[in-house]
């Protein structure tokens, strides 16, 4: 077993945005999450929560609302505008003003394809959601205050309005009295034509909907109830990170009075929880510190199984990290720019575990700031470290890095050819000669890299006729012999081109879950795939089909703590030194598989390393299995092989991020 | 106010006629003999006169002060207007003195842009390009299309970020920092531990750098003898 220096790398201070408001479509089993600077992104709840699509955001769309109409996707924003997505491309398809000055709030009723949307100017305009696009339709008419939220009868005949110190409902007029200026962030009306409201005073309130009189109050917290969520229960999201559920059941067992009652508080954040959703058996909540959490509910799911556990998804299902193996250079994606970064370097030798000293500290060699107002889409490091590409929704650039010994310049390259406009995913070959991109309908653009040009070569293209080829590609690999490219799209299907003919080879039969990630080795030339389920196949390319480790894998089955891992694996490297190793990682822990040894069965010791540390050297052998899991580092945000035998090892961990997010309310506890 | 008359009231049938002016006054006294008798000032007669110089008092001060309005008004007019022409004939002079002189300021400016973004990194990263879609008419004149941003609906969106922030994080909103609250979670759990950021890392930062420094101007003294 080959021994790693490795580079430790905390620099990368990655920051996440804070999540803003969610909407669930229970129909694909879709959860759209929008965040602080303008990004959505849709997690697959069928296939492990998979973080399917992200599309970037923009200076100025500060989303407020989101909502699903059927499989089309509508947000409303601090712009004032009101955003449709186009999900095949990743990019919004068209932007209506309401001109009502910044838009709340956003609600869809889909029997009557009506939309309303809640304004700064205390209008409730009402869109008519048609094919193409949505039509402005009428007024409700204007009120004093801003309307915060709404909330749609489930019949369409009636809406309720959250305002500034009251809740209105359209077609009756009700008020509340309210002595200071509560805000009312969030109501919820239900079939029965009771209001539920959430306002900044902490309480719930339950208002009877016909003749407007309050019917219970419920003092939850101290601050503020931000969010509300109903459908098979009611949640209640707080700024203390709290969330509250009430059930309507009768007070006493057997009676049929029924009232609004509060059951379950689950605290699973740090700060405030700003968009709630239900799905079937769960509710997710999202908020200030950034992170996604699926809390089951247990009277929905069994005790005990691996749905009944708890779900926090703290960072993306893809990699932000670029690593240019020739060169020890490092470039990290960041919303609105771009950093490079040479690795430091020590001379020392040491026994496994020591600290070795820095003889070079590593530094930052540029900081680059996206033009326009899109963000960064995705972005590219080519290994040698000359070529350096990103995207954003509108365009690609490409810039030349030249390095005379301690300076580094960067050159833009002006004309790109027109096939380069937009791409999703990019990728450089091993000898930066040829830069590639996926573009629309899962093709790729082969672009050659001259001394200072870049001239358009070959488009690739996969069979049409496949049902799912409109879906975007999310990951891209090329082998290092430069002999093949394998393209793997969000439909869950993975293309395999040859470099060479410039033509399709094959296409990897389609697995029910999304890759998450793909590698193909440099020397045997197979194709290493990990879905979202945390399978793992290796495929042949040479001869199309299954390798036999593959199949004997599949035969015995992956280990059970290896299946219940919550987060997935989000890049794949090799050992130059070693053939046989294959190098994973995921947020948690970092596996190396080494191909020559047995696989464990179900009811092998998984996590087996300090054992065997602990067994005399000549004994291991006996002990060891394939999978070789180092939780050393945390918490990963990429791991990669440099040609040296190293490794880097980006880690950022949650505590620094927690300690950059803003301001928690104050709980004062006895004794502190 | 009114004059007063000196007399006393009597209910002689002479005074007839004063008895018929008699009317609801009873706070004003008035008499007189009959023979060289003043004029005769009825109350209301001098009630109407002190009503009347009041008004015209109040008259004449509104006037004034509308008068002052408009002198004022005038004057600033009159400065705005010099402004202008002030501004104008420096614009004239601009026309007239060259084309380059404008060009110059636009290169300057773009040299400052360039120079602003030079922050952070190292080195020089892209160059900005001023003025994208802009034409040359005649020499003198540039003509640049502006992207529409839409002030008002930015400082709209700014307003209400503002709400949300005053809301949520102005004042009484009682919130504490991350520091308190990560502390506070190693004083209570389970593996109790110091405070989060118990050691202040910024704290002489101009020394440690000093330091450093000198430490590596001392390393090097001792490698120069020894190679």
């Amino acid at each position: 077993m080959g021994e790693f220096k490795v580079h430790r790398v905390r620099f990368f201070e990655y920051m996440p945005s804070p999540i803003r408001a969610m909407a669930f479509n229970s129909r694909t089993d879709r959860l759209a999450v929008a965040r602080g600077d303008g990004a959505v992104e849709i997690f697959n709840f069928a296939d492990n929560y998979f973080q399917e699509k992200v599309i970037p955001g923009q200076d100025s769309r500060a989303v407020e609302a989101l909502c699903w109409v059927g499989q089309r996707l509508f947000s409303a924003g601090l712009n004032g505008e009101i955003t449709e997505y186009d999900l095949e491309n990743l990019r919004p398809k068209y932007t209506v003003m309401a001109y009502g000055g910044p838009a709340w709030t956003l609600s869809m009723s889909t029997e009557c394809f009506l939309c309303q949307v809640g304004c700064e100017d205390g209008t409730v305009k009402m869109f008519e959601i048609l094919e193409e696009r949505i039509q402005f339709q009428r007024n409700h008419d204007r009120q004093k205050g801003r309307i915060i939220s709404l909330s749609w009868h489930p019949s369409g005949t009636h809406i309720a309005a959250g305002m500034m110190g009251m809740i209105r409902i359209f077609e009756t007029e009700t008020g509340s009295p309210a002595n200071k200026e509560v805000v009312v962030w969030s109501v919820a009306f239900l079939s029965d034509h009771t209001v539920i409201s959430g306002d900044s005073a902490g309480k719930v309130q339950v208002w009877d909907g016909f003749t407007g009189t309050l019917i219970k109050t419920h003092l939850i917290t101290k601050w503020d109830v931000l969010a509300l969520s109903d459908q098979s229960s009611l949640v209640a999201g707080t700024s203390e990170g709290t969330v509250t559920q009430f059930q309507f059941l009768p007070l006493i067992v057997g009676q049929q009075d029924k009232e609004w009652v509060r059951t379950r508080t689950f605290k699973n954040h740090s700060h405030d929880v700003r968009a709630l959703a239900h799905t079937e058996t769960a509710v997710v909540s999202g908020g200030m510190d950034t992170q996604l959490v699926v809390q089951p509910l247990l009277d929905r799911v069994e005790k005990n199984t691996q749905e009944s556990a708890l779900r926090k998804i703290a960072f993306p299902h893809r990699s932000l990290v670029c690593c240019a193996k020739k060169s020890g250079l490092l470039l990290f994606q960041f919303p609105e720019h771009l950093e490079l970064w040479r690795l430091g370097e020590s001379d020392g030798h040491g026994k496994p575990g020591d600290s070795l000293p820095v003889r070079k500290k590593p530094e930052k060699l540029i900081h680059l700031k996206r033009k326009g107002e899109d963000h960064i889409c995705c972005s590219a490091l080519s290994p040698c470290g000359g070529w350096l590409a990103y995207t954003t929704v509108s365009s690609v650039r490409l810039y030349r890095l030249q390095y005379n010994n301690n300076s580094i310049s960067i050159k833009k390259l002006p004309k790109l050819p027109k096939e380069l406009c937009s791409a999703h995913q990019l990728c450089f070959s091993s000898d930066s000669s040829k830069l590639f991109a996926s573009s629309k309908h899962s093709s790729v653009i082969v672009v050659a890299l001259g001394q200072s040009e870049c001239k358009y070569l070959h488009t690739l293209k996969p069979k049409s006729g496949y049902g799912t080829t409109e879906q975007p590609v999310h990951l891209l690999f090329v082998s290092e012999d430069s002999k093949w490219l394998a393209a793997a799209n969000t439909g869950c299907e993975i293309h395999i081109y040859n470099l060479n003919k410039l033509k399709l080879h094959c296409t990897v039969p389609v697995y029910s879950s999304c890759p998450t990630a793909i590698a193909i080795h440099p020397v045997t030339s197979n194709l290493v795939t990990v879905h979202a389920n945390q399978q793992i196949f290796e495929y042949s390319l040479a001869q199309k089909e299954y390798t036999e480790w593959s199949r004997k894998l599949q035969k015995q089955g992956l280990h059970n703590l290896w299946l219940e891992r919550d987060t997935p694996i989000t890049h794949i490297s090799f050992n130059p030194n070693n053939q046989a190793h294959i190098i994973l990682h995921d947020m948690f822990m970092l596996c190396i598989i080494d191909q020559s040894l047995p696989l464990p069965d179900r009811k092998t010791l998984l996590y087996n390393q300090m054992t065997l540390r602990s067994v005399p050297e000549s004994e291991r052998l006996r002990h060891s299995h394939a999978f070789k899991i180092c939780k050393n580092f945390q918490h990963l945000l990429c791991v990669s092989t440099l040609e040296d035998q190293a490794l880097v090892v980006v880690e950022r961990p949650l505590l620094d991020i927690m300690s950059q997010l803003p301001a928690p309310v104050r709980q004062k506890k006895f004794a502190t | 106010m009114a004059k007063d008359q000196r007399g006393k009231t009597t209910t002689s049938p002479s005074k007839k006629t004063d008895t018929e002016k008699q009317t609801e006054d009873t706070t004003m006294v008035f008499e007189s003999s009959d023979d060289e008798a003043p004029e005769e000032v009825t109350f209301d007669a001098s009630r109407t006169e002190a009503l009347r110089s009041m008004k015209q008092a109040l008259d004449t001060a509104r006037r004034e002060k509308e008068l002052l309005k408009e002198k004022r008004r005038k004057r600033q007019e009159l400065f705005q207007e010099q402004k202008k022409i002030k501004l104008l004939s420096d614009d004239v002079l601009e026309e007239m003195d060259s084309a380059s002189s404008k060009k110059q300021k636009q290169s300057e400016a773009a040299e400052e842009q360039r120079q602003d973004e030079g922050e952070n990194g190292k080195k020089k990263k892209k160059k900005s390009r001023k003025m994208e879609h802009s034409r040359n008419l005649k020499g003198n004149y540039r003509v640049a299309t502006v992207k529409v941003v839409g002030a008002l609906a930015s400082s709209q969106q700014q307003a209400a970020e503002d709400f949300i922030q005053s809301r949520l994080y102005g004042a009484g909103s009682c919130r504490t920092t991350n520091n308190e609250l990560l502390s506070l979670q190693n004083k209570t759990g389970r593996n109790k531990g110091a405070a989060v950021q118990f050691v202040k890392k910024d704290w002489a930062c101009k020394q440690k750098a000093k330091a450093e420094k000198l430490k590596k101007r001392w390393i090097h003294k001792q490698h120069i003898p020894s190679c």
